[in-house]
């Protein structure tokens, strides 16, 4: 199918993309990179009567190092955040993920703006946002404002986002250099949406777990910090009863919805068995950055 | 700042080395820009919702989906298509001695067996030039999830993971660091 | 029994390019993005078409008023059924058989709709933008009727009707038997029996489908350009349809991006779009997009069935019965019909075994989906999967190597030609060669040690055979589709050698990936003797074609390259003839190769092949006494019952015992496809073919839910595998000419997906031994997986 029409605009400042959303409002749709938006809108599921490309907005296509933090530009791609040596060595979680987000294609256009405002529950950016406890920076006609990722996401494809707000920047708090990674996840194929993720930072010591940040996609509206299950690990440490039961817990935390490749029962079971392997494998790979 | 507008908008971009002109309403996907206002047929239509890959081509020297972006987000932009690969290689059919203006990976593929019915092969193509300039040494798992990002039917892909391991290796003795 | 002529034998073809790997000479354009497919062709002044669909699964059209569309921008027409009436006869796919009830599908909906996206109005604008904008501004109102959501409830008597004409769902029903079945079972020492399910399945050819109509009025020829794998079959059905002389249409078929099956019936959007083009007399084009394609090319293999096998404790077969239900959605597809998929399980049920007693039954029952047409196996990838997976069960219950019971039942040489019990004559196959080599290939003691350590450390790792016998290049004696009026046992070719001695070799069939060019190419250049590179070959475009219908069903190399042969040596022979009197010699003692006549005593003595073309055009003067001039031939064959291909497929699996995941760790493919014209296209035909099977046994499912919707309508969700769910495929070669067809060929470009679904399951099922599971249904995905290993470990 064919997109329908609507009127185009290709705005080079964030103050003019604004002025143009505050002047179509709910009618208009921001086009970032498209991976999501321009199959609704060649399938005809999305009418809006304005486009806002903000492709063109330079200001809000960077990745730097600002007083500790990642600061990310919405309109930087994933493609960029892939070969990025700062993101790698920082973010080493984010750079996991974004190797997982459809294929290199896909990465070429996808923003990393996009795909959090987008907030689909299967995606790898939200709950990597959510576990990194990212924050949100969001710009309006009446100014800035910042937001945790945890408020960020309300529902399934639904922000905290006003409808004359767009989101300009993302900034990340490097975990701590001992803490280790990973983001696991099963898909039906290479590159598909996972039919769940789970995203984990922890900090350890021995069996000892200072810290643990966990958080589920693809298994509930929105992507799920799995706290009661990092409790448990901080309590139990990081032996194999404390795995168990952080992973049962996660299992216990997630609403999964059923649908035609997955029904709830077995992504709450995936639940347990990713939040296994994710805490596992982030602990090997704390030990391996302290060596 | 830029007026609301369904009309026809003038689009300047450069495909294959050329700079083209055109006439677009701001909806009209690229690759139908491509196939119908510019004649580059190479680029086909399979799906339009990003997942096939047959429409893949460079912009900027990047691999993307030409069904996943406007004609009018190309204005100014360098997009490289098939037809562009070998701008050299000669007419149909191939005779001996006549096809070593092939870009090395259409060279591959047709040594390898890498395509059946050619639909694909454009997408593919664009994609392992876009793997092989990102990762000039894949492994062949690194290959076969590269090349998943288009669908093939009638493969089983064994001769396009061949023949992009095969064109890895001559892209590499040309450049005279293997 | 052989259709071989005295004096072409296997023999008389002295192979140099046959069996040689031939780069294809298709790829030089396919690589440089100058193919030629239907959506490639922008003549001046093109319209384009798109098609109104159902969003019900089953409703009758209250309302339908086209008015506000046709004022619409660029809009030039808007056609209901109504309009059609006048301009096309319905389509109705007639059949011979027995308890088959004959149908219409019209080309857009009469009175009601019977599947979503069934067509009931086309809009013609000046792009397919404007086209689609306008499709919504047609009104239309439904009166929703129940839905006749799947088989087993549609087949009840007092389920609704989909066709009132029918009086029931049931539209066919048959049975084939041989001996006394239930008495032989009754005396089996061992009995296997279970439900299997084959989910419905849909081709996903990278090409959507698609065509282009135009008919200019000064010539008054239509030509269709399609991306169909028949041209000639749509040629002969469209006159009839549209009325009009066969000679003034042209269907032409170039570069077509897949078919597999898929595009081997006539479609209602084909049927509209000449129509169109006729009153219109401007171009028009129509081009699926993924979701229409999702929802409206014939889909395949939605099957139950019920089977039944006895042995004997030495674990000889006595006996196989079947009862098989087959979903064959809304519509009996022309020329197919509703009977091809569910006549030809219960012909092929009974395997690649000597089968003394035997009885299969089937049902084809209407339901509100997109039509059953035919996908690549037809019939035989669930009746292997079923057959190959009783086999399995019964080796465990009988303690036998599953490979020993196989060898064991497999008919033997000395019976071949053997007539099945539905009546099928196998005229040879390698079937105990085969399994021996993959027994070899495997390394099977070392693989089975594998199994066993990898077991011992808590691993599922699992070992599956499955072995196939089918039917291909099938001649008149059995139609494609049983009980059908059109002709599909016979093919043609036509040779022309030019005065410069260069050979176009033209044919009906018609390849969607296949390498025609290449391989019908080899077969010439060698009944000719001339060099490779002087033959070029023709295929898809009736206007040059000879009379035939297109390719399916693993036809072309037996029929058409039988054709060529025969046509070579009739020009050959009449070559010599003139080169004899040329040289004064006898034409038996003379020869062709490499382009150079030759007396076969005396090499050095000849005269160049392109002299003896240039003196058949010459005139009478030039030629022996009473011979008339050119060199130009049309030869048909018919291969009569047509010859067997036969493989053994060996996978082995791995499960995730936590994500249910199935990796693939090795795959081998040991088949005989008789004498191999081109052994790069005959693996590729196989390893394609595996990855289909591999695609049908772990991925794909069409689903519908019980309102007749379909889930399944992008290719997010009916899942294709990617480069990354596939590995290499080994493919090893048993090679016996056939000893029915000329040349020796047997069919091959279906084989890989017959036998996959059947050795992944039989694979899963061994390595889930130990908990008792037998797997019965494919897609086998991690969520089927996770429900069977929680209920065998009585898990809620």
């Amino acid at each position: 199918m064919k997109p329908p029409p609507f009127a185009y605009h290709a705005p080079t400042h964030l103050d003019e993309a604004l002025a143009l959303l505050e002047r179509y409002g709910d009618d208009a749709k921001v086009l970032a990179g498209g991976q999501s938006l321009m199959p609704l809108l060649n399938f005809r599921l999305s009418y809006p009567s304005a486009l806002i490309d903000i492709n063109r907005v330079a200001e809000l296509s960077y990745l730097r190092q600002e007083n500790g933090q990642v600061c990310i530009g919405a309109l930087t791609r994933q493609r960029t955040i892939e070969f990025s040596e700062l993101a790698r060595r920082q973010l080493p979680l984010l750079h996991e993920a974004t190797t997982l987000v459809g294929h290199l294609p896909i990465r070429t256009r996808g923003t990393i703006g996009g795909s959090l405002a987008h907030a689909d529950p299967a995606a790898e950016y939200p709950t990597v946002a959510l576990v990194l406890d990212a924050e949100l920076v969001l710009q309006g006609p009446g100014g800035r404002r910042s937001i945790p990722a945890e408020e960020f996401f309300v529902s399934y494809l639904t922000t905290a986002l006003a409808p004359n707000e767009i989101v300009t920047e993302i900034r990340f708090s490097p975990a701590p250099r001992t803490s280790g990674w990973a983001f696991e996840e099963v898909a039906r194929r290479h590159g598909d949406f996972a039919l769940v993720g789970v995203a984990g930072v922890i900090d350890t010591e021995g069996e000892q777990c200072r810290t643990a940040r966990l958080a589920a996609a693809g298994a509930g509206p929105t992507p799920i910090r799995l706290r009661a299950a990092e409790d448990i690990l901080v309590r139990e440490g990081v032996t194999e009863q404390g795995i168990q039961r952080a992973a049962a817990k996660a299992a216990e935390l997630v609403e999964p919805d059923s649908d035609i490749h997955a029904s709830a029962d077995f992504r709450r079971h995936l639940t347990e068995v990713l939040t296994r392997r994710a805490i596992q494998r982030a602990r090997e790979r704390g030990q391996e950055q302290r060596a | 700042m830029s007026e609301p507008n369904e009309r026809s908008q003038t689009i300047t971009l450069r495909v294959n080395g050329t700079e083209r002109r055109g006439q677009v309403e701001p909806r009209k996907l690229l690759v139908d820009f491509l196939r119908e206002d510019l004649g580059l047929t190479g680029s086909h239509v399979g799906c339009e919702h990003g997942i096939c890959g047959a429409c893949t081509i460079l912009v900027n020297g990047e691999a993307a989906r030409s069904c996943l972006m406007l004609a009018v987000q190309a204005n100014g932009a360098e997009l490289m298509t098939v037809e562009g690969l070998a701008p050299q290689a000669g007419e149909p059919p191939a005779l001996p001695g006549k096809t070593g203006q092939l870009h090395p990976l259409q060279a591959a593929f047709w040594e390898h067996h890498g395509l059946q019915c050619g639909f694909c092969t454009p997408g593919m193509l664009m994609t392992a030039y876009d793997l092989l300039q990102t990762n000039p040494m894949p492994s062949e798992a690194e290959i076969r999830a590269g090349l998943s990002a288009v669908l093939c039917r009638c493969t089983g892909y064994q001769g396009i993971v061949e023949a992009v391991q095969a064109a890895a290796e001559t892209l590499r003795a040309r450049r005279g660091d293997r | 029994m052989s259709s071989t002529e005295i004096g072409e034998s296997v023999e008389e073809l002295t192979p140099k390019f046959v069996g040689a790997r031939v780069k294809r000479r298709e790829d030089q354009r396919l690589l440089t993005g100058q193919g030629a497919y239907v959506d490639d062709h922008h003549p001046p002044g093109l319209l384009q078409a798109a098609f109104l669909r159902s969003p019900y699964a089953h409703a009758r059209i209250a309302r339908l008023d086209t008015s506000a569309a046709l004022t619409r921008p660029g809009v030039v027409a808007v056609l209901t059924s109504k309009d059609l009436v006048p301009l096309v006869k319905p389509v109705r796919a007639a059949s011979k058989m027995r308890e088959y009830k004959e149908t219409s599908f019209p080309p857009l909906a009469v009175e009601k709709v019977r599947y979503v996206g069934e067509a009931l109005a086309v809009v013609i604008a000046e792009s397919r933008y404007l086209a689609e904008d306008a499709l919504e501004w047609i009104n239309v109102e439904y009166d929703p009727l129940p839905t006749v959501a799947n088989a087993p409830t549609a087949a009840q008597p007092d389920a609704p009707l989909l066709h009132d004409e029918a009086g029931s769902n049931i539209l066919l029903s048959r049975e084939f038997a041989r001996g006394d079945v239930d008495a032989a079972l009754a005396s089996a020492a061992v009995r296997v029996r279970d439900r299997f399910r084959f989910r419905r399945h849909a081709t996903v050819c990278m090409e959507n489908r698609g065509c282009l109509a135009d008919y200019p009025a000064g010539t008054g020829e239509l030509t269709l350009r399609s991306a169909t794998q028949c041209p000639g079959l749509l040629r002969d059905a469209l006159a009839d349809l549209l009325d009009m002389p066969e000679h003034r249409i042209r269907v032409v078929a170039a570069d077509v991006g897949g078919g597999f099956g898929a595009k081997s019936s006539l479609y209602p959007e084909e049927i509209v779009l000449c129509a169109v083009a006729r009153r219109l007399k401007r171009p028009v084009k129509w081009i699926s997009d993924r979701q229409e394609d999702l929802k409206t090319s014939t889909q395949a293999w939605d099957e139950i069935v019920d089977a039944e096998l006895g042995l004997q404790a030495d674990g000889t077969i006595i006996g196989l019965r079947a009862d098989v239900t087959t979903d064959i959605g809304a519509y009996s597809i022309y020329p197919w019909t509703a009977t091809l998929e569910p006549i030809q399980t219960i012909s092929f049920l009974s395997g690649p075994y000597r089968m003394p007693h035997y009885r299969g039954r089937n049902r084809g029952v209407a339901t509100c989906k997109a039509p059953m047409g035919p996908y690549r196996g037809v019939g035989r990838p669930v009746t292997t999967f079923v057959l190959e997976s009783l086999m399995d069960r019964a080796a465990r219950l009988l303690a036998l190597d599953p490979a020993e019971l196989r060898l064991k039942n497999y008919i033997r040489a000395d019976e071949f030609p053997y007539k099945t019990p539905a009546g099928l004559v196998w005229d040879q196959a390698s079937l105990t060669e085969c399994m021996q080599k993959a027994r070899d290939v495997l390394d099977a003691d070392t693989t089975t040690r594998w199994r066993a350590q990898a077991r011992a450390a808590g691993r599922w790792v699992g070992i599956g055979f499955a072995t196939y016998i089918e039917l291909t290049g099938v001649g008149s004696a059995i139609p494609v589709s049983p009980g059908m009026p059109i002709a599909t046992g016979t093919e043609a070719a036509f040779l022309r050698i030019d005065p410069a001695g260069t050979v176009t070799a033209t044919f009906s069939v018609a390849p969607q990936g296949q390498g025609h060019e290449t391989a019908l190419a080899q077969v010439v250049a060698d009944a000719l003797g001339v060099a490779f590179d002087s033959v070029r070959v023709i295929c898809g475009d009736t206007a040059l074609a000879p009379q035939g219908t297109g390719t399916y069903a693993s036809r072309s190399a037996v029929l058409a390259g039988g054709a060529a042969i025969r046509a070579g040596q009739t020009l050959k022979e009449k070559a010599l003839k003139i080169a004899g009197h040329m040289m004064e010699s006898n034409p038996a003692n003379l020869d062709i190769r490499d382009g150079q006549v030759f007396l076969r005593d005396k090499p050095e003595r000849g005269l160049p092949f392109r002299a003896v073309a240039k003196t058949a055009y010459a005139g009478l003067r030039r030629l022996p006494k009473d011979m008339e001039p050119g060199l130009e031939v049309t030869r048909f064959y018919d291969p009569f019952f047509g010859t067997a291909s036969s493989a053994t497929h060996v996978a082995v699996v791995e499960v995730d015992t936590e994500t249910y995941a199935v990796t693939i760790k090795r795959y081998i493919v040991v088949e005989d496809c008789g004498r191999i014209i081109n052994p790069l296209i005959v693996e590729g035909q196989v390893r394609g073919g595996v990855a289909q099977g591999i695609g049908a046994a772990l991925y794909e499912e069409v689903v519908y839910d019980d309102a007749g919707q379909l889930l399944t309508g992008s290719l997010v969700d009916y899942l294709v595998p990617t480069a990354s769910e596939l590995l290499p495929i080994e493919v090893h070669h048993i090679e016996t000419p056939s000893p029915t067809t000329l040349g020796g060929f047997r069919g091959m470009g279906e084989g890989g997906t017959i036998g996959a679904p059947a050795a992944i399951a039989n694979a899963v099922s061994d390595a889930l031994s130990h908990l008792g599971i037998e797997i019965n249904e494919i897609p086998i995905t991690p969520e089927k997986l996770f429900r069977l290993v929680r209920a065998a470990e009585g898990t809620p």
